[in-house]
């Protein structure tokens, strides 16, 4: 028996980190995203409007896309999968200003990024489970509210203090996090059904 | 001199492309955009991924890098490649989410649910193990070490936009080949 090993050097670990490829494929496409962000201003141009054409209003409109959204999805999904109600999940994720202030700047946590990764990773073995149109209603809502969510992050960039920017991004994100999970539970819930 | 910045030769065409994108970009050109982006997408997403270690943040910080890069592509003058132009302003979209991140983290959480996996990179074996141990490093030290050890910038490079002395990306640079070093002997058999 040989319990001799090669020692890694720190030699080692920087051949070894030339070696690592410099690209990385995200997991979905980030352009559609990108090309809502920046459909308004002309290339080089501040994106920056005055407080009627601003963000008040790309708020105002990004809260009735998520909340039609949202609504068309829950709508579609209950009436989608074996054409049952779906009941919205009980222990959907809790919120919880810890402080009474959101402060000068905001983000998401790591825990909440954490949920979000994995139901990411999940969603695309997930849609394969649903029928055709009712895929193509809930990934076409999802891209809205991931344009939302570029657009609020657009607008706080130019904003950060901004109180109901800050609201709104968080409700964004938990929209998309509520449908993700919803097409994770209902596939599950037709897998069950399809294993009787 | 960062590795983005080796184009040459067989690559004169590409440039070529990619200067009349540029152009054409500049111009209003959502398309000619769109074409930057899949060019640059994986190596952008790369260093945020890598210096994130998080999927989840690395898509946003790549998708707000490419928004911030449109908003200020009239500045762009070609004095270095575009790539690495890219890359300065997606290292800081990454900054600029963590300093947010460190701030609000008390103030606002989620309650965990599920746990996520590693985001999978490299090509398994060793590579793979290096991934993992890079992203266990602290953050400092995980931030020089993709910018100068993979993506090739100069520690000055680094420095300037970490905002740290170049004498802080070598001592970073050090504590994090000690560290990957020690963490690696301990995974590879």
């Amino acid at each position: 028996m040989n319990d001799k090993r090669e020692r890694v050097t720190e030699e080692d670990v920087m051949a070894m980190a030339g070696e690592l490829p410099l690209e990385v494929v995200p997991k979905r496409d980030l352009w559609p995203g990108i090309a809502a962000a920046i459909e308004t201003p002309a290339a080089g141009e501040p994106v920056r409007r005055g407080y009627a054409d601003g963000w008040f209003a790309r708020a105002a409109a990004v809260l009735l896309l998520v909340g039609a959204s949202s609504g068309l999805t829950w709508f579609v999904m209950q009436d989608g999968g074996d054409g049952g109600a779906l009941a919205p999940p009980a222990d959907g994720y809790v919120f919880e200003p810890v402080s009474g202030s959101f402060g000068d700047r905001y983000t998401l946590g790591p825990d909440f990024q954490d949920a979000r990764a994995s139901l990411v990773a999940r969603l695309d073995a997930e849609l394969e489970k649903l029928s055709p149109e009712t895929r193509a209603e809930v990934e076409e809502n999802l891209a809205d509210i991931r344009r939302a969510i570029a657009q609020i992050n657009v607008a706080l960039a130019e904003e950060p203090d901004n109180a109901l920017l800050q609201e709104l991004l968080i409700n964004s994100y938990a929209e998309e996090l509520a449908i993700m999970r919803r097409v994770d539970g209902i596939t599950t819930s037709v897998m069950r059904r399809t294993d009787i | 001199m960062a590795a983005d910045g080796e184009e040459s030769g067989s690559e004169t065409a590409t440039a070529v492309d990619e200067a009349a994108a540029i152009a054409r970009a500049k111009a209003g050109d959502t398309a000619a955009f769109e074409a930057l982006y899949r060019a640059h997408v994986g190596r952008v997403y790369g260093l945020c991924l890598r210096m994130t270690a998080n999927a989840s943040e690395a898509e946003d910080c790549a998708q707000e890098a490419f928004i911030q890069a449109w908003t200020q592509l009239a500045r762009f003058r070609g004095d270095a490649a575009f790539g690495t132009w890219l890359h300065r302003i997606a290292v800081n979209a990454v900054l600029g989410r963590m300093r947010k991140s460190r701030r609000e983290y008390d103030r606002l959480q989620v309650v965990r649910e599920v746990h996520d996996e590693p985001p999978p990179m490299g090509d398994g074996g060793g590579l793979a193990d290096l991934e993992q141990a890079l992203g266990e490093l602290p953050t400092g030290a995980r931030q020089v070490f993709v910018l100068h050890a993979v993506y090739g910038f100069s520690h000055e490079e680094t420095g300037d936009m970490l905002g740290i002395a170049s004498g802080t990306s070598k001592a970073q640079l050090h504590r994090a080949r000690r560290l990957l070093a020690q963490q690696l002997d301990g995974t590879t058999a």
